[in-house]
């Protein structure tokens, strides 16, 4: 069916991005679940990231989370716990928000130009997992831990050393992302963009 | 063909009911083909709509909702050409949607912004209209459906009913024309669904109404029934309803 | 959701405007991490804090907005001590303190509208090399706003629904049919936007509008 549409980013781009981005807000607004055998209770909302780039794609997914760091900053609670404002700039995390752009971005490059090209199942979800550890924790965390040392005044290897508390955690949501992603795109077929 | 006649700025009253009625545009389909996935949904048709009130009936899957978003330009067809007062819908469909409305089934997702009277204002910025005049268009267009007690409230805490006559109201206040309706009943209670038929019936614009409530259509100038994407009947509304029942249930 | 964690209010901090404070925000985040003296950081904290008083927040509020920062910055100052020695800890403690209260005053005392607007602007010469559109931003804020309630309502149904067929709440089966219809929605969202003649006519900078390319 045709659509007249705009080049580059259309009416239907910019909705996908902004209800993304709501979903993002709003798992944020779910209380922590706890997962099976680990005791930690995760906050679903860097679950979001990670499937913001691998259902969306590369460009839409990074604008999904510039739209949330963009309200953070105007001073919306739109992060989990209701957090919101400069202040998270400007505190010690801020890296790992400011990281969720080019982390969606690089997780949503991984699964268009590689996961998405594979046709067994297994190859395909494993190949999105391997794109949402990369995107959603290796380049999240590489933002966030200088920023995090800088920030403490920590020397880098400390600062490190402190962030891979949040590593199982972060491992546990990027198999559930990978899942999920699967079985969106199993249900609902997209181009990815 | 009268020329047609753009509505006179700054005069609300086309959104009062009974009040002086635009001609409505004439909406020609020309040779239109549509396809989906490989799948025909339209093909061969050629109508020529200038009705006040036209009504379109068919089974769900029959290419009625494709039909209703060929008459502003939101679909364009694979095979011939739509033309709304002698424009284009591929070529000019931001001129024809200016003067198409169109409501659709679901107000959920018609209602774009938090706040309604945020809502209200977006079509008027789209046109272009002045920022001093937009408050005062805004609030008559509420008032004219009884509903001025809405502008400051959320919009996710509207009823159902309520969430409707704002879809209807952020349509009417752009002043179309005419104004084609996606099944807007189908999700409503009785009560709703009766608000919603009496404010069509009494509104200045044309309306080209896409439903399954056959009742809806009873009053209408013209019902048409597609069927196999295609016009399986044409006619007035008795007995384009009979055929329906006859070769359709 | 919609509300912000602005406080209305009328101090000196309300009245300035937005880029002001950002730019003052702005020169103090470089200016704290040049500086390393304990005192004069803690001056800085000490002037941040009353600025953070000035903004006469209701104290709820700035609990609920302190509480957990000051727990992170405890747990930082413990590993710091530890991990460095405690100067440097008190330091980074004075530091972090001083800027968070800061950004804290600003977000108080500043609409989300202003800070968007002013953030327009400062963008506005990547809009006119056609790289951001204020336009497209602006509605892609308002749309995360008006659909988080709904977002979560269908999140809660979801649960529900699955509830009451004995499934534990499982991340995975919520998220698949959430995404789903949400990603469904957004074609609806999108005609209907466009139905109501988005975009809406470009500021006259080059003649007539373009229509869109024929397809």
């Amino acid at each position: 069916m045709n659509r007249p549409q705009e080049r580059g980013i259309t009416t239907r781009d910019v909705v996908l991005v902004a209800l993304f981005a709501a979903i993002i807000v709003a798992l944020g607004l779910v209380p922590p679940i706890t997962v099976g055998i680990v005791p930690v209770p995760i906050t679903l909302q860097t679950l979001g990231v990670m499937l913001a780039g691998a259902v969306l794609g590369p460009v839409r997914g990074a604008l999904a989370c510039g739209l949330v760091v963009l309200l953070t900053a105007v001073g919306l609670p739109v992060l989990a716990g209701g957090r919101g404002g400069l202040g998270v700039f400007a505190g010690p995390t801020g890296g790992y928000l400011v990281g969720w752009i080019p982390g969606a971005l690089v997780t949503g490059l991984m699964v268009k130009y590689w996961a998405a090209k594979l046709t067994r199942g297994w190859a395909k979800a494993g190949a999105i997992l391997a794109a949402c550890v990369a995107g959603g924790i290796v380049v999240v965390y590489a933002l966030g831990i200088p920023w995090l040392s800088v920030s403490s005044g920590l020397p880098l290897r400390e600062a490190a050393l402190g962030g891979m508390v949040f590593v199982p955690g972060d491992l546990i949501k990027a198999v559930a992302a990978a899942l999920v992603a699967h079985g969106v795109a199993r249900s609902y077929s997209m181009e990815l963009k | 063909m009268t020329a047609p006649a753009g509505p006179a700025p700054g005069s609300a009253a086309e959104e009062r009911p009974g009040a002086a009625e635009p001609p409505a545009p004439v909406i020609e389909l020309q040779g239109v083909g549509v396809g989906y996935d490989g799948r025909t949904v339209l093909s061969g048709l050629d109508l020529r709509l200038a009705e006040r009130r036209i009504g379109v009936i068919g089974q769900n899957g029959s290419g009625k909702s494709t039909l209703a978003r060929l008459l502003n330009g939101l679909v364009v067809p694979d095979e011939g050409r739509v033309l709304v007062d002698g424009r284009d819908t591929r070529t000019e469909g931001r001129r024809v949607r200016s003067e198409v409305g169109f409501v659709f089934q679901n107000p959920d997702n018609q209602i774009v912004f938090p706040i309604v009277a945020e809502d209200m204002a977006f079509g008027l910025k789209n046109l272009g209209l002045p920022k001093k005049e937009i408050p005062g268009r805004v609030a008559g267009a509420l008032e004219s459906f009884g509903i001025g007690h809405l502008a400051e409230r959320h919009s996710h805490l509207l009823s159902g009913g309520e969430k409707q006559l704002v879809a209807l109201a952020s349509v009417m206040v752009m002043r179309p024309r005419t104004v084609v309706f996606d099944e807007p009943t189908t999700l409503l209670d009785l009560r709703n669904r009766n608000r919603i038929r009496d404010a069509v019936d009494a509104m200045a614009p044309a309306a080209v109404v896409v439903t399954h409530d056959l009742e809806l259509v009873s009053g209408y100038d013209r019902v048409l029934v597609v069927h196999d994407g295609g016009i399986a009947f044409d006619g007035a509304p008795g007995e384009a309803v009979a055929w329906y029942r006859e070769h359709c249930s | 959701m919609n509300t912000s964690l602005y406080v209305p209010g009328n101090t000196p901090l309300h009245r300035l405007p937005a880029g002001a404070k950002f730019g003052v925000l702005f020169a103090a985040g470089i200016g704290l991490f040049l500086l390393a003296h304990p005192g004069v950081l803690g001056a800085a904290a000490a002037v941040a804090a009353v600025l953070v008083l000035s903004a006469r927040a209701p104290l709820a509020a700035l609990r609920a907005r302190l509480l957990p920062v000051g727990v992170m910055l405890a747990v930082l100052f413990a590993a710091t001590a530890l991990l460095q020695d405690v100067p440097a800890a008190v330091v980074m403690l004075l530091r972090l303190a001083a800027l968070i209260l800061l950004a804290l005053a600003v977000t108080l005392t500043t609409r989300p509208a202003d800070l968007l607007e002013f953030f327009e602007r400062l963008t506005a010469p990547l809009a006119r090399v056609g790289v951001a559109d204020p336009e497209r931003i602006s509605l892609g804020v308002s749309l995360v706003l008006r659909f988080v309630p709904e977002v979560f309502r269908r999140f809660q149904e979801i649960r529900e629904a699955q509830a009451a067929r004995g499934l534990k709440a499982n991340p995975v089966a919520l998220l698949v049919p959430l995404i789903v219809r949400t990603l469904k929605a957004a074609d609806d969202v999108a005609d209907a936007i466009d139905a109501r003649c988005y975009p809406p006519p470009r500021r006259p900078s080059g003649g007539a509008r373009t229509e869109e390319n024929p397809t």
